[in-house]
């Protein structure tokens, strides 16, 4: 009976609204024709349509959408990327709206607890990376535990989460951005023509639209682009949860801040005998890296191969992370030296590594990073990263390759697998966020879409902003 | 007239020396040309071809030179050595008036016997005395990392040369087993040629009792170097030789420190020996030390294995020599920056060019750490670019059987 009940009620409203769609939330706001009955019905509180069961399937009707801020440059994320793309672009006086999908800024570098900056140097330990990344760490420098380790390639500097959350905190507070948190992108607003108008988030109040002229998608698994359309591809890797352990300085003042540096070598019998093959250690009394916190130690795990798209997968590593976390401190404790070692915390965000990867202008190959490839439209530097010396990041790694209005900053640029594992660190992260800000900024001064945008007018901004581009 | 003869023979001289070093160098496109250049001594080529059973290209010269030898008196000596005549130049140099070593016995000729006869044993005891091998080590001076590494390819020319300044030509004429040995070939050929043509003349007794102590000290020394070397083997866990080496029970012997190997290494990982890692018995034999950065044994090359005048190291085509083990890569995970959660590394896992690292997750542990499989080699693509100091936390160890 309640399903009958149901189905009358659709038809009505259906009737109203003028037809019915499988699937609202993809419809294209601004080629929706405004109707008058939807219009007053999603005005009206409580009057808003819920989704409903027809012939057995889920459906939720089509609906008008609040368009809740018009903005030129609409930022969807707010992690390292998310933000120096707003910060930058906000600096040319242009109109600049951030969604953040967290209740705290930072993205994985605060809220993921990947408070290593790395990779920052080339290979002979000079710094490649400045810019809107410089200056955060500047602003870290003044703060006490703020951060370590400056400037002392090739060991890379750390970062406390909090007092990087308060520093973007009050950067955002007081550079102009309208920046939401709480606020979770989940679509993209694409006009008649396939050019990205903006994007729809969900918030506690409700789905709503955000129309933009430029939207920047740093939200790290492309979820704006690939709604638009844009070509991506989809790749698997290693999901882990990173910690932080107390009480650990007894055992490990020498050798936390990672054992790159001679002068705090790795273990206390350099050269100690020859590994047993295939041997699994316990986690022994030099887990993980001290951070500006004392007595605090950052404790990365690789974790198991996951799809970041499938939230199954996602809400197991939720679980099982933190139980293994859990029991590996257990673990620790036993250590001689280490009783008192407790867990700080977990942190609130899975440790993503890659998901979606752009398929842009241009896909920069682990064969090009390796060969010290050189690009026209360089828009920064990644530093060296083990194997691979440091690197140019080409501007056409931002740019979707079809869909316009749009462009990419942080892990999920144009990239093959091995580059992205690279670009999709901190610090990298910030070039590709500063590059995409001023590149947004440019398009709506020069009134040119992403794709057009004058690069040399780029690399002078860049240049004027304290970016280092070779 | 006396002048007439002396000129030719030292524009001969001089034009073998260029020759040499023409082949050593090498300036040639011709790869094995170092080998070749040892292997035109009769007693490297001989020697050799006894302790391995197996006869090289080089043998062709060799057996030239011996014959021209056994008619001509210390023909090579005169005319080809580029040792001989970089010392007879020195000894003009030098002050000559020592001569009390005139009456010294023919050192040379026991010499050539002991190592003739230990290498029947497999182990030729003093082939390191040959004169070429001597010449050709210094060359590798430009592939040497360090001033021990200097010090060690320069040693035999170098005091060849000092104790020339102050002995005279007592090397050359007394010690070296070069010349001793194509005395023998002279006198042998020349007995011989007087058996067949008159009267048998008696040896003289004393010769043939040094006979024969030279070759029983040179089986004894051969079964010693034998059983020490093997045994050290076992018990080491750092001794890596490069590839295509022969069993270590054989390898110091054979290899006869041209360091020609060391030359050849684009990747300057090979270098002689201190006798830290092998003893005295293999002073100054070649061992793998990944410590050059970023450099390893590269699966584009296998130069080191052709130009082994002794077969010390088996020339080993491209495709072998990918597959020979130098040792086996061991990971410590009380350093791995991985396995301790330091940082984001999967360096080794991405510069094994054999797909012989993974970083694998274990949910038992509920960590990640390197395994090393069965396909590695040894080669230290793995070593070299682990960020981890001072100790790596991947190295390449001495391999041990199951």
């Amino acid at each position: 009976m309640s399903k009958d009940l149901t189905r009358r009620e659709l038809m009505r409203r259906s009737i109203a609204a003028g037809g019915l769609f499988a699937a609202g939330s993809l419809v294209p706001v601004s080629s929706t024709p405004a109707n008058q009955a939807a219009g007053q019905s999603t005005t009206q509180a409580g009057t808003r349509v819920p989704a409903t069961i027809v012939d057995g399937k889920v459906v939720q009707p089509r609906r008008e959408l609040p368009v809740f801020q018009k903005t030129s440059i609409l930022v969807v994320g707010g992690g390292p990327a998310g933000t120096a793309a707003a910060f930058s672009a906000k600096r040319l006086g242009v109109d600049v709206t951030l969604v953040e999908r967290y209740g705290y800024l930072g993205g994985l570098a605060t809220g993921g607890l990947v408070l290593g900056i790395f990779p920052l140097y080339d290979r002979s330990g000079k710094q490649v990376i400045f810019g809107i990344g410089e200056e955060l760490m500047k602003k870290l420098d003044v703060l006490k535990f703020g951060i370590i380790d400056r400037n002392k390639a090739p060991t890379y500097p750390t970062i406390d989460a909090e007092a990087f959350k308060y520093v973007l905190a009050d950067m955002v507070l007081d550079s102009g951005i309208t920046a939401y948190l709480d606020c979770w992108g989940v679509d993209a607003i694409v006009d008649a023509k396939g050019a990205v108008r903006g994007a729809v988030f969900e918030s506690k109040s409700g789905r709503q639209a955000i129309l933009a002229d430029i939207v920047i998608d740093a939200s790290g698994d492309g979820d704006i682009y690939a709604a638009a359309g844009a070509a991506f591809e989809k790749v698997k890797t290693n999901i882990g949860l990173i910690s932080r352990i107390g009480n650990i300085d007894e055992v490990d003042m020498a050798v936390g801040r990672g054992s790159e540096d001679p002068e705090h070598p790795a273990t206390g019998k350099p050269g100690a005998g020859r590994p047993s093959k295939g041997r699994v250690n316990d986690l022994n009394g030099h887990a993980g890296n001290s951070t500006p916190a004392p007595h605090m130690n950052w404790l990365n795990m690789k974790g198991p191969v996951g799809d970041a798209l499938d939230i199954a997968d996602l809400t197991a590593m939720e679980l099982k992370h933190r139980r293994g976390t859990w029991g590996n401190v257990e673990k620790l404790r036993q250590k001689p030296g280490n009783e008192q070692v407790y867990l700080a915390e977990t942190a609130p965000q899975l440790g993503v590594r890659l998901s979606r990867l752009l398929g842009g202008v241009k896909k920069l190959t682990v064969q090009e990073i390796r060969s010290g490839a050189k690009f026209k439209d360089v828009i920064g530097y990644s530093g060296a990263y083990a194997n691979a010396p440091e690197f140019q990041i080409p501007y056409g790694s931002l740019v979707p390759s079809k869909i316009e209005n749009v462009l990419a900053a942080g892990r999920c640029i144009s990239a093959d697998f091995e580059v992205a594992d690279i670009t999709r660190l901190i610090p990298v992260c910030w070039v590709t966020g500063q590059a995409a800000g001023l590149a947004a900024a440019l398009c709506i001064q020069d009134k040119c879409k992403p794709r057009n945008v004058n690069v040399a007018k780029l690399q002078n901004l860049l240049h004027q902003q304290g970016a280092y581009l070779g | 007239m006396t002048f007439l003869r002396r000129v030719p023979r030292r524009v001969i001289q001089l034009t073998c020396f260029v020759g040499a070093v023409v082949l050593v160098w090498p300036v040639l496109p011709w790869a094995i040309a170092p080998r070749i250049f040892v292997q035109v001594s009769p007693f490297v080529a001989l020697s050799s071809s006894i302790a391995t059973r197996s006869i090289s290209l080089g043998i062709v010269f060799a057996l030239v030179v011996a014959v021209a030898s056994s008619f001509k008196k210390r023909w090579f000596c005169l005319y080809l050595c580029p040792t001989g005549f970089l010392l007879e130049n020195v000894s003009h140099a030098g002050l000559r008036k020592a001569s009390w070593w005139s009456k010294c016995p023919p050192v040379g000729r026991y010499v050539a016997i002991l190592t003739l006869v230990s290498a029947v044993a497999g182990y030729p005891v003093l082939l390191w005395m040959d004169p070429l091998c001597i010449f050709s080590s210094p060359f590798a001076v430009n592939k040497a990392t360090n001033t021990i590494s200097v010090i060690l390819v320069s040693l035999g020319l170098g005091t060849l040369m000092a104790a020339t300044l102050v002995f005279g030509m007592l090397w050359c004429v007394r010690i070296c087993p070069l010349s001793g040995m194509q005395d023998m070939l002279f006198s042998m050929r020349k007995t011989l040629w007087t058996r067949l043509t008159a009267s048998a003349p008696s040896q003289k007794f004393r010769a043939a009792r040094r006979v024969f102590f030279a070759g029983s000290a040179g089986a004894l020394l051969a079964v010693w170097a034998r059983r020490t070397g093997a045994a050290r083997y076992r018990t080491s866990d750092t001794l890596l030789r490069p590839p295509g080496a022969v069993p270590e029970d054989r390898f110091a012997g054979l290899c006869i420190r041209c360091n020609n190997c060391v030359h050849a290494c684009p990747s300057k990982i090979i270098r002689p020996d201190t006798g830290h890692e092998a003893g005295l018995a293999g002073f100054g034999a070649p061992v793998i030390r990944f410590d050059t950065d970023y450099k390893y044994c590269l699966e584009t090359c296998n130069a080191c294995t052709q130009v082994c005048p002794t077969g010390a190291l088996t020339a080993l085509g491209l495709e072998k020599k990918n597959k020979y083990i130098i040792g086996e890569a061991l990971v410590d995970n009380n350093v791995c920056l991985t396995a301790l959660g330091k940082k984001e590394c999967d360096a080794c896992e991405q510069a094994c060019p054999y797909d012989a690292v993974k970083i694998i997750w274990d949910e038992e542990q509920y960590n990640a750490y390197p395994v090393v499989n069965d396909k590695c080699t040894g080669c230290g693509a793995c070593e070299v670019v682990c960020p981890t100091s001072p100790v790596r936390a991947i190295r390449v160890w001495t391999l041990k059987p199951a």
